[in-house]
C-alpha cells in the first residue's frame, strides 16, 4: 500500500500548519482593547484620584510595561516603590509633585543612575495623556512612600502653574 | 496468524476511536458540569402581544421617507461580511506579500547563479537558473492579482484611511506602476527569452529584472513603514516633507530585512519545488538533478537565514529608537508571547537545516567519520533552543508557583531575559554554520601544503567567537541595564566575522582538494525531501507571524501616533486566534503554490498527440 | 540543583554505557534521563508548562538524532520491526496497541478531573508604608516615629516590664486567635485564612520591620493595604477600632519580647 506523493506532500503541510496553529493556542491567550475615552470629572478629590491614577497606570498609560512596583534585581526601568519618597529628594529645589510631573513631560530631563533614556513624553502620542490625568498619576505615585497633595486644580510648571524650580534648581530642568 | 495480526493492527485505531468519542464525552461532562448557564427567560414573543400590524406600517413609511433624504455620506469604514474587515484584509496581504517575495526573490538567486553558470561555462548552472525562473510568470500574475486585490480591500473596507495614505504618497503611487510595467517586461522576456540573447544580455535582462523588483518592494515599504513608524507629517497627520515620509525610522531596516528574509523564503519554496519533483522523479537521473536542485535551494535559504536574525535586531533597535512604546508592546507588552511562538518556529528551522544536513552526509561515499558529530552538535542545537524557548514569565498553577516560592524561577528567570536568548541564537548560528562545513568537508581533504595550520586557524576562529559570545552574555547578569543592552553589538560582531573570516579561510583551504569520494547526487532518503518541504512550510509560515507582529503592533492606531484606528476591528486579538489566520494563510498559499508547481511541470510533460492517449 | 537525582542519572547513564545497550534503548533513556532532571533534578520544581516545552524540543531532537543517518535508522528500526513482526512478541505488541490510546484517555482524564483552583494573584507581603498615618485624630509620623515606649528598655526596666504586659494581655484578648498561642501564626482561625497570618517566630517578619510598620500594619489593617498589597483577602482587622494606641504599642513591644527579637534599625534619613 503506497500513499500517492501529493497526499504525503499535503499531509505534511497540513500538520505542520495545524502545529504551528497549535503552538500558538499554548501561549496565554490576551486581547487587547484600544484604551477607552474617559473624561475625568473635575469634582474629583483627592481620596478619589488615588484609584483613577491607578487604573490609567495599568491601561491607558501603560506604565507597567515597563516599571514596577516591589520589584528587585534586573531592571529596565526604574522600580516606583516608595518612589514618592525619592521624588522629594532627587533634584534638590523640586518638590515631589514637581519631580514626578517633569518625569512625564520630560522623561529624559533627568535619569536616574543606571538606566538608559527612553520613556515616552507621556503628554504626547501615542500615549497622550491629559494634564488632569497625569494629576492623577501623580496622587497615586504619591501614595507609593507618602500621602497624596494634589488635587485637580493643583499647578505645576507644564500645566501653566508658575511654581518655578527655585533658583539654583537641577541642571536639565527649567526652561528649556 | 497473519489474519489475526492484520487484525489487531485494525484493532488500533478501532480502539483509538472508541477511546475519543470516550474521552470527548468524559469532557463535554467535565466542561458541561462548570459551565455557565444563563437564568431561564421567557421569549420575546410571548411576553409582546401589543398590535403592532399598524407600528409596523407607519415604520416603513417614514423608513423610506428617511431614505429619500438621506445625504452622501463619506463611510469611514465598511464591513466584510463573516470574517470581518481585519481578517480579510490580513490574508489578502499575506498572500499578496508571500507571492511578492517569492517574485522577488527567485530572479535574485536564479541570476547569481545564472551567473556562475556563465563565469563557470558549467551548463548545469544554466539550465538549474532557467528551471528556478520557470516558476515565475504563475507568480507574478498571482502577485500582481493579490495587489490588485489589496488595492480594493482597502479601497472598500477601509476607504478613509486609504484616502489619507493616498494623499500623503500621492507622487509615489504613478512611480510605482510604471515600475510595475517595467517589472513585467524584464520578467518575461528574461524567461522566455533563455538562450536566445547572447549570454551578457541576457545577464543584464536578469540584474534589470532584479534592480526593477527593489525598487516596487522598497517603494511599497515606504508606506507600510510610514504606518508604522511616520515621520514628515505634523501630529495631526498634514503631510511637510515626502522624503521624511519615505525615508522613516524603519524603511531601511525593513528593506534590507526583507530583501535576505525574500531571498531564504524564495530559496526555500524553490528548494520546496525541487523535493517534489525528487519524490515524483522516475528515474536516477532526473533524481540527482533534482537532489541537487534542492540542495541548491536549501543552501541559498539557509545562508540568507543566517544573517536575518542580525538584521531583525537593527529593525528592533530602529523601532525602539522610534518609539520606546512601540518597542516595548513588542518585546515586553501585548506581543511578549509572540517571541516564544517564534523561537520554536526558529529552532524548528535551525534544528531542521541541521538535520537535512547530517542526511546529506549518506550522499558522499566516506562521509562516516563526519557523523560522529552529529551528537554534539545536537546537544548544542537543543540547548540554545530550550534556553531560546524559555518564556520570561512562566505559566504556572498556584501550587506551581508557591513550589517554587514566588513567580519567578530561581534558574529558569536566568534564561528568560535578552542576555540568555541572544547568546543562544548566536550559538545556534555558529553550531549551523559548523555543521555545514562539516559537511562541505566530506568526501575530499585539503591538499595546500598549509593544510594543517588552516584547519587549527578556523578552529581557534571558531572557538574563540563562541568564548566572546557567551563570555559577553554571562558578563550580561553583572552589569547595569544601560550597559547590558550594548552587549548584543559585539556579539553579533563576533559571530559575523567568525563566519566571514572561516568561509574566507575554507575558500583557500579547498581550493584544489583531493577527493576521497564521490558525491553521489540523488542518494539521499525520501524524508530528506519532506524535510525541505517542512522547512518551506515553516519559512512561510514564520513569514505570516513575523508579518503580524510587525503590523498589528501598531495597536489602535493606522498611523501609529497619528491616525487612529476607530474601526470595530481595532483590538489587539489573541495570540491563538492571530496564528490561526497565518495558518489558514499558510494553507491557502500552499494550495496556490501547488497549482504553481504544477502549471511549471506541465513544461515537462510530452505534448498530447491524439491517438497516443487512447 | 538536587545533586541526589542528578548523580542517579549520571549513575544510570554510566551503566548503559558500560551495557553497550540498542541505540533505541540509548534514545529512550536520554529522554527519560532528560525528564527526570528537568521534573526533579531541580531545588524550585520547573513549571509543568516549561517542562512540556523542553521536552517537546528533546523528542523533536532526539527523532532527527536516530534519523539523521543510514545506520542509525538500520540500528533504531531493527528491534521495532523485530517487535512488530516478531511471534513472540504477539501478546505484548497487542499490548501496546491498546496501550497507546488508552493511555492518551487517562491523561485527558488526569488532566480534565483536577479541581478548580482560582487564578493567582501575585501580592506583594510587606508593602511601603506612608510616611504618616492618623490614629484616633493623631498624626503619627511612621519615618521617623519610635515606638513611645522603647527608650523606657533602657532607662526604667519596671517600667518597661509592666509595658511588655500589659501588651501579653493586649495579644491575648485580641490576637490569639488567628496568630496563635505561640505567636507562630497558626491560632484556631487559621484554617479559614488565605493569606495566612504573620508567623512572628519566623526569622523573616518581626527583624525585617520597624516598629512604626508594625503599627500601621495593625492599626489600619486589611482595609488599610495600599493597591499593591492587594487582594485585599487578608482577614486582619484594622485595630484603631478596637484599641487604644497605647495599647498597640504595648503589644508590639510584647511580640519582640516574647519572640525574643530587636526592631529593624532606623534607616538614614536620606535612602
Amino acid at each position: 500500500m503506497t500513499v500517492p506523493h501529493s497526499v504525503r506532500i499535503g499531509a505534511l503541510v497540513l500538520a505542520t500548519t495545524a502545529f504551528y496553529g497549535y503552538v500558538g493556542q499554548l501561549v496565554p491567550q490576551k486581547e487587547v482593547q484600544p484604551p477607552p475615552e474617559v473624561a475625568i470629572r473635575s469634582d474629583l478629590t483627592t481620596a478619589d484620584m488615588v484609584p483613577v491614577g491607578r487604573e490609567i497606570m495599568a491601561g491607558k498609560g501603560l506604565c507597567f510595561t515597563c516599571h514596577t512596583i516591589g520589584k528587585t534585581g534586573a531592571l529596565r526601568f526604574p522600580d516606583l516603590e516608595g518612589v514618592d519618597v525619592r521624588a522629594k529628594s532627587r533634584i534638590p529645589g523640586l518638590s515631589d509633585v514637581e519631580y514626578l510631573a517633569q518625569s512625564m513631560y520630560e522623561p529624559d530631563a533627568y535619569i536616574v543612575q543606571g538606566f538608559n533614556p527612553g520613556m515616552p513624553h507621556i503628554n504626547q502620542p501615542p500615549i497622550s495623556l491629559t494634564d488632569q490625568e497625569i494629576l492623577c498619576v501623580i496622587a497615586y505615585l504619591q501614595t507609593l512612600g507618602g500621602t497624596p497633595t494634589v488635587t485637580l486644580r493643583t499647578t505645576h510648571r507644564y500645566n501653566g502653574g508658575t511654581a518655578a524650580p527655585a533658583p539654583g534648581a537641577a541642571p536639565g530642568g527649567g526652561a528649556r | 496468524m497473519v489474519v489475526s495480526r492484520k487484525l489487531l493492527f485494525l484493532l488500533g485505531p478501532v480502539a483509538g476511536i472508541v477511546m475519543f468519542i470516550a474521552v470527548v464525552w468524559m469532557a463535554t461532562v467535565f466542561v458541561g458540569r462548570n459551565e455557565y448557564k444563563d437564568p431561564y427567560r421567557a421569549p420575546a414573543a410571548t411576553a409582546d402581544s401589543t398590535p403592532r400590524a399598524e407600528g409596523v406600517a407607519a415604520e416603513k413609511d417614514e423608513a423610506e421617507k428617511k431614505a429619500q433624504e438621506k445625504p452622501y455620506a463619506e463611510a469611514e469604514y465598511r464591513r466584510f461580511p463573516v470574517v470581518g474587515s481585519r481578517v480579510a484584509i490580513w490574508a489578502v496581504a499575506q498572500l499578496h506579500l508571500l507571492f511578492a517575495a517569492f517574485v522577488l526573490a527567485v530572479p535574485i538567486f536564479a541570476f547569481i547563479i545564472e551567473a556562475i553558470g556563465y563565469k563557470t561555462g558549467d551548463p548545469r548552472y544554466d539550465r538549474l537558473a532557467h528551471e528556478f525562473s520557470r516558476l515565475l510568470s504563475v507568480s507574478f500574475s498571482l502577485t500582481a492579482t493579490f495587489g490588485a486585490f489589496l488595492t480594493f480591500m482597502l479601497i472598500i473596507l477601509y476607504p478613509k484611511f486609504t484616502n489619507y495614505l493616498m494623499s500623503v504618497f500621492s507622487p509615489t503611487f504613478l512611480p510605482y506602476v510604471l515600475l510595475f510595467f517595467a517589472e513585467a517586461f524584464f520578467l518575461y522576456t528574461y524567461y522566455y527569452g533563455w538562450g536566445k540573447f547572447h549570454p551578457l544580455v541576457h545577464l543584464g535582462l536578469g540584474l534589470g529584472l532584479n534592480v526593477v523588483g527593489t525598487g516596487i518592494m522598497m517603494i511599497a515599504n515606504s508606506w507600510l513603514t510610514f504606518m508604522m513608524s511616520p515621520s514628515g507629517v505634523s501630529s495631526k497627520g498634514a503631510l511637510i516633507s515626502l522624503t521624511d515620509a519615505i525615508y522613516n525610522y524603519t524603511w531601511m531596516p525593513i528593506n534590507v530585512h526583507r530583501f535576505i528574509a525574500n531571498i531564504a523564503f524564495g530559496g526555500s519554496i524553490a528548494a520546496a519545488y525541487a523535493a517534489v519533483k525528487f519524490l515524483q522523479a522516475e528515474t536516477d537521473e532526473e533524481r540527482a538533478h533534482y537532489d541537487w536542485m534542492g540542495y541548491i535551494g536549501n543552501f541559498v535559504a539557509i545562508s540568507a537565514f543566517l544573517p536575518l536574525p542580525f538584521a531583525g535586531y537593527w529593525l528592533a533597535k530602529e523601532i525602539y529608537a522610534y518609539s520606546q512604546t512601540l518597542g516595548l508592546t513588542m518585546m515586553g507588552g501585548a506581543f511578549s508571547w509572540l517571541f516564544i511562538i517564534q523561537a520554536v518556529l526558529i529552532g524548528n528551522l535551525f534544528l531542521a537545516a541541521n538535520y537535512y544536513l547530517w542526511l546529506g552526509m549518506g550522499r558522499v561515499e566516506g562521509a562516516q567519520p563526519f557523523q560522529r558529530f552529529v551528537k554534539y552538535l545536537l546537544a548544542a542545537i537543543v540547548l540554545c533552543f530550550m534556553i531560546w524557548a524559555t518564556p520570561r514569565s512562566i505559566i504556572a498553577t498556584v501550587s506551581e508557583v508557591r513550589a517554587m516560592g514566588g513567580s519567578a524561577h530561581p534558574v529558569l528567570g536566568f534564561l528568560g531575559v535578552m542576555s540568555a536568548k541572544n547568546t543562544a541564537v548566536n550559538i545556534l548560528i555558529l553550531t549551523t554554520f559548523m555543521s555545514f562545513l562539516l559537511y562541505r568537508r566530506t568526501g575530499k581533504v585539503a591538499s595546500v601544503t598549509w593544510a594543517k595550520t588552516g584547519h587549527a586557524l578556523q578552529l581557534s576562529i571558531f572557538a574563540a567567537a563562541a568564548f566572546v559570545v557567551i563570555f559577553l552574555g554571562v558578563y550580561g547578569y553583572f552589569v547595569e541595564a544601560s550597559v547590558r543592552i550594548g552587549l548584543s553589538v559585539p556579539q553579533v560582531g563576533a559571530v559575523l566575522l567568525a563566519m566571514v573570516s572561516i568561509t574566507a579561510i575554507d575558500i583557500f583551504l579547498f581550493r584544489k582538494p583531493r577527493n576521497t569520494g564521490a558525491v553521489r547526487w540523488g542518494r539521499i532518503p525520501a524524508i530528506s525531501q519532506y524535510v525541505l518541504i517542512f522547512i518551506a512550510v515553516t519559512f512561510t509560515w514564520l513569514m505570516g507571524l513575523m508579518g503580524y507582529v510587525r503590523s498589528g503592533l501598531r495597536q489602535h492606531w493606522h498611523v501609529y501616533g497619528i491616525i487612529r484606528d476607530n474601526s470595530p476591528d481595532a483590538f489587539t486579538p489573541t495570540l491563538g486566534f492571530a496564528t490561526e489566520v497565518v495558518s489558514v494563510t499558510v494553507l491557502a498559499f500552499f494550495l496556490l503554490i501547488g497549482f504553481v508547481f504544477w502549471i511549471a511541470s506541465l513544461h515537462d510533460r510530452p505534448d498530447f498527440e491524439r491517438g497516443q492517449s487512447l | 540543583m538536587n545533586i541526589l537525582v542528578v548523580l542517579a542519572v549520571v549513575a544510570a547513564f554510566g551503566l548503559l554505557r558500560f551495557g553497550r545497550v540498542s541505540l533505541l534503548v540509548w534514545a529512550g533513556a536520554w529522554w527519560v534521563g532528560i525528564y527526570v532532571l528537568l521534573r526533579f533534578g531541580f531545588t524550585a520544581p520547573i513549571p509543568a508548562s516549561v517542562v512540556s516545552l523542553y521536552m517537546g524540543i528533546v523528542s523533536i531532537a532526539i527523532l532527527a538524532y536516530v534519523s539523521s543517518s543510514q545506520e542509525r535508522r538500520d540500528e533504531i528500526s531493527r528491534p521495532l520491526v523485530r517487535f512488530m513482526t516478531d511471534k513472540r512478541y504477539t501478546a505484548f505488541l497487542a499490548a501496546t496497541v491498546v496501550a497507546i490510546p488508552a493511555l492518551a484517555a487517562a491523561n485527558v482524564y488526569v488532566q480534565m478531573n483536577v479541581p478548580l483552583q482560582p487564578p493567582l494573584f501575585s501580592r506583594t507581603v510587606h508593602p511601603a508604608s506612608p510616611s504618616e498615618i492618623t490614629v484616633h485624630d493623631k498624626k503619627i509620623d511612621l519615618d521617623a516615629g519610635e515606638n513611645p515606649f522603647r527608650h523606657l528598655e533602657a532607662s526604667s526596666p519596671t517600667e518597661f516590664r509592666t509595658h511588655v504586659e500589659n501588651g501579653r494581655k493586649v495579644y491575648y484578648r485580641n490576637c490569639v486567635f488567628c496568630h496563635g498561642d505561640n505567636l507562630a501564626g497558626n491560632g484556631m482561625f487559621v484554617h479559614g485564612l488565605d493569606p495566612i497570618p504573620t508567623n512572628f517566630t519566623d526569622k523573616g517578619t518581626l527583624p525585617m520591620l520597624r516598629e512604626t510598620f508594625l503599627f500601621w500594619r495593625i492599626a489600619k489593617g486589611g482595609p488599610g493595604l495600599p493597591e499593591e498589597g492587594g487582594p485585599w483577602d487578608t482577614a486582619m482587622p484594622a485595630w484603631e477600632k478596637f484599641l487604644k494606641e497605647e495599647e498597640m504599642w504595648e503589644a508590639i513591644l510584647f511580640l519582640y519580647d516574647s519572640t525574643g527579637q530587636r526592631p529593624r534599625a532606623k534607616e538614614e534619613a536620606a535612602k
